[in-house]
């Protein structure tokens, strides 16, 4: 375990608001960016980056959740019925963290995060097709009002089984990794269950709170949670994420993207070249 | 009885209280975490900065838990009882992590 100093709370202040900035300009959270810069960059073991990491997700998840109050993206009927699988996984994850070994965790972080930035890849060119507005939208669809569209939009939610699945591993490598699983959960909804991106973002951001809060309790438990480290890393990317999700409204959707795989390879390697250490 | 999809009343009356939920969590876990972080680095470590940080996280941890408590009370005064149920479940799931933390907690 690290010993707390005055600078290392600076570093990590630090090191959340660019995570945060970064996560939110990307359109997801900043677990990804921190777990790796605490285990690699401050030598942590992985056990106390996730548990600092999780303790953020959980403040971004509720601050974008409640800040979005009245936009009507978050599907709350399809978000409770996905975290039955997401708190399930998370539950899980959480209590096998405590027995894993840590050149697995880092090898799984090492593959997730290539998986994701080939996912990201391969969806560059694709845009989310939005159906009409008269839709009956079924017992889990939702209605929004979209600026791109410039209208209410309507969608039903297709492949329930798959979307529970998904919300399933995501819970598990949530608690595992320290990182909200957004990552898994967007691109599943998204490109297989018929939800529009931005509802997805949104209903998946809701979900996370859950989701880190039943991995976070855990290690809170285990005493792998530093106060003043999280402390540090939570307010930083409050900080952090406030502006990234300004950055992230205007920049182009494709060059973030780009840049959002680039990272994640490096992450990749990075954490599979400590892994062989 | 056919229960309705989508709502859109229902939906957004859900959408305010959780709202006022997270927001309440989220504002009194911020000002305890950074008010115990500034008194760490202007004091020292004390009983008070590492008490008010501890108090700081149990809030931020609690406020999903809370948040899925308040949808429990919503949808059972809406009698709405499959979502209920689903919202029970993962209140017990949570409480579930709560047991395996104690657990942990009493093993080290």
């Amino acid at each position: 375990m690290p010993v707390v100093t005055p600078s290392l709370v600076f570093i990590i202040l630090a090191a959340g608001t660019v995570a945060g900035g970064l996560g939110a300009t990307l359109g997801i959270g900043g677990g990804i960016f921190l777990v790796p810069f605490l285990a690699l960059g401050m030598g942590m073991p992985i056990g106390a980056a996730a548990a600092i990491s999780l303790t953020t997700v959980i403040g971004t998840s509720s601050s974008v959740s409640a800040g979005r109050s009245g936009s009507r993206l978050i599907n709350y009927r399809l978000g409770m019925v996905l975290e039955v699988a997401t708190a399930a996984g998370s539950l899980l994850g959480g209590i096998t963290a405590q027995y894993m070994n840590q050149h697995a965790l880092e090898q799984i972080f090492a593959m997730v995060t290539a998986a994701v930035g080939i996912t990201t890849l391969s969806r560059l060119n694709k845009r989310n097709i939005v159906v009409g507005d008269t839709l009956d939208c079924g017992a889990l669809g939702g209605r929004f009002e979209d600026g791109e569209s410039g209208g209410v939009v309507s969608y039903r939610v297709k492949r329930v089984p798959l979307a529970l699945c998904a919300s399933f591993i995501a819970g598990n490598v949530s608690s595992l990794l320290g990182i909200g699983g957004g990552v898994i959960k967007v691109p599943v909804l998204n490109a297989w269950c018929g939800v529009p991106l931005r509802a997805a973002a949104a209903t998946s951001a809701f979900m996370i709170g859950v989701t880190a809060a039943a991995g976070s309790i855990i290690y809170y438990g285990n005493g792998q949670l530093i106060p003043a480290l999280a402390a540090a890393a939570v307010l930083g990317v409050q900080a952090g994420s406030t502006v990234g999700l300004r950055v992230g409204a205007r920049a182009s959707a494709r060059s973030l993207k780009l840049l959002l795989a680039l990272v994640l390879f490096a992450v990749s390697a990075l954490m599979f070249y400590r892994s062989l250490q | 009885m056919s229960r309705p999809g989508y709502d859109q009343a229902r939906e957004e009356r859900i959408e305010e209280r959780l709202g006022t939920v997270l927001r309440l969590g989220v504002r009194a876990s911020s000002v305890a975490l950074g008010l115990g972080l500034l008194l760490s680095l202007t004091l020292g470590n004390g009983a008070l900065s590492t008490g008010l940080m501890t108090v700081g996280l149990v809030m931020l941890m609690a406020t999903p838990v809370a948040r899925v408590a308040v949808s429990v009370f919503e949808y059972g005064a809406q009698r709405d009882w499959t979502f209920f149920m689903l919202t029970v479940i993962v209140l017990l799931e949570l409480c579930a992590g709560i047991v395996a933390a104690l657990l942990f907690h009493t093993r080290l």
